[in-house]
């Protein structure tokens, strides 16, 4: 779905409506563009990175090699977890990629099991909204 | 078709920054953060390098922390000192430090200081600046005594004396005329103790204690505070005293308990 592909998407607070004190008046401008230019970093540079890689493995080894990758990334993203209370550890998509070995500011700040605002999702909506069968138009915010 | 989920993931938070811009705007500033003004040096002498500080952190024009530490241990050979927001000098460290472990346990071997300097430029050149973090790196690992600048946007020098911070180049005019290749540690020590004196002295981010760290094939030492040429000239050992009518009262009131609670009397606590 072209939604999907695209950077900017608007946000859905299911959690807390619009607070008109403390961030002005709502406005769907507001919410689609990137407030620092850290964010805009942090939301790109994984997919450019990747994209780097890709294209030099391609020039240095032809272009099998990096289709192969590819197919072993399908592969491993979809050993998932049924959405609900835990997380889906990707071992092997992790294992791939590389980012086993890494470390992060996403492994010691703001650990999302510790947020004060987690709303645990039923697992029924959870699947109906993964498999895209969900008639409910806030669905898609599930994921 | 299946969606792949993207799990929740951590690190920066982007919340509050329309907030924090709209009260901006309205006149409320934001807490100044902690910078360390800062004199840090590097020298590389005849066994090893010889890493220097000051200890003086300010907060604008205050001075947060008379004796904070500014030298950052990356491995066990590997040492860093950090200019800049302390926080980013702090936590950049931490984090490479964090990584270069990974990173032993991986190749089985013991790290290299350009390995550290590759993971810190490639930190700093992926946030652009906004980390503002200015590192002497200096460590002694299988291929000798190695010593780097790295700059704030991701940029980095390999020299064999580097000086970064506010008092930069008060410490770079003593390194100017009185280095020489293979120095002995007893001389080394002493310039770099001098030339963090120099910017102690001569520079307003920079002051109190000198801290020295010397890197050889042996081990390392870590002298903290090697010298204090700002000392307290009298504190009291007896502290504060008040007498009695320093402080004017302005009305006094007293409740008797014993009409608000009923004491009955009764046996102990059974064991």
């Amino acid at each position: 779905m072209a939604m999907e592909d695209a950077n900017i998407s608007l946000p859905f607070h299911s959690t807390r409506p619009h607070d008109t004190l403390r961030e002005g008046l709502a406005s769907y401008k507001q919410d689609a563009v990137p407030v620092h230019p850290v964010q805009v970093i942090q939301s790109n540079f994984e997919k450019h990175r990747r994209q780097t890689k890709r294209s030099l493995i391609e020039r240095a080894y032809g272009s099998a090699v990096p289709l192969r990758m590819d197919i072993d990334r399908q592969i491993l993203s979809r050993f998932q977890r049924p959405s609900g209370l835990l997380p889906s550890s990707m071992l092997g998509l992790q294992s791939l990629t590389g980012e086993l070995d890494e470390f992060g500011f996403e492994d010691f700040l703001n650990d999302p099991q510790n947020s004060e605002s987690f709303v645990p999702v039923d697992m029924h909506l959870g699947m109906e909204a993964r498999l895209g069968l969900s008639r409910d138009p806030a669905a898609h915010t599930l994921l | 078709m299946v969606r792949v989920e993207e799990p929740a993931k951590g690190g920066f938070s982007f919340d509050l920054c329309r907030r924090n811009a709209m009260l901006e705007k309205q006149g409320v500033h934001a807490p100044k953060c902690l910078k360390t003004g800062t004199t840090i040096v590097g020298l590389i002498y005849k066994d090893g390098v010889i890493l220097g500080a000051d200890t003086r952190a300010t907060e604008g024009s205050i001075v947060a922390d008379k004796n904070c530490e500014k030298i950052h241990k990356l491995a066990a050979n590997i040492y860093c000192c950090g200019a800049g927001t302390a926080a980013d000098t702090e936590n950049v460290t931490d984090m490479v430090s964090s990584q270069l472990e990974l990173h032993r346990y991986a190749t089985g071997r013991n790290s290299r200081v350009v390995t550290a300097l590759t993971m810190l430029k490639s930190h700093l050149f992926r946030y652009q600046g906004y980390v503002s973090a200015a590192l002497v790196l200096g460590g002694y690992d299988v291929t000798g005594p190695h010593l780097h600048a790295v700059y704030p946007h991701g940029s980095t020098d390999t020299l064999p004396f580097a000086t970064m911070g506010s008092g930069s180049l008060a410490a770079m005019a003593m390194f100017e005329s009185r280095y020489k290749e293979d120095m002995t540690k007893e001389e080394g020590m002493a310039l770099v103790a001098a030339a963090i004196c120099s910017g102690i002295f001569n520079d307003l981010g920079s002051g109190s204690n000198v801290d020295l760290c010397i890197i050889t094939k042996d081990g390392v030492e870590f002298l903290r505070n090697f010298q204090q040429p700002n000392p307290r000239t009298y504190v009291s050992k007896r502290g504060y005293s008040f007498a009695k009518g320093h402080t004017a009262i302005l009305s006094t009131k007293v409740i008797p308990l014993r009409e608000q609670v009923t004491i009955e009397e009764g046996d102990g606590m059974a064991e």
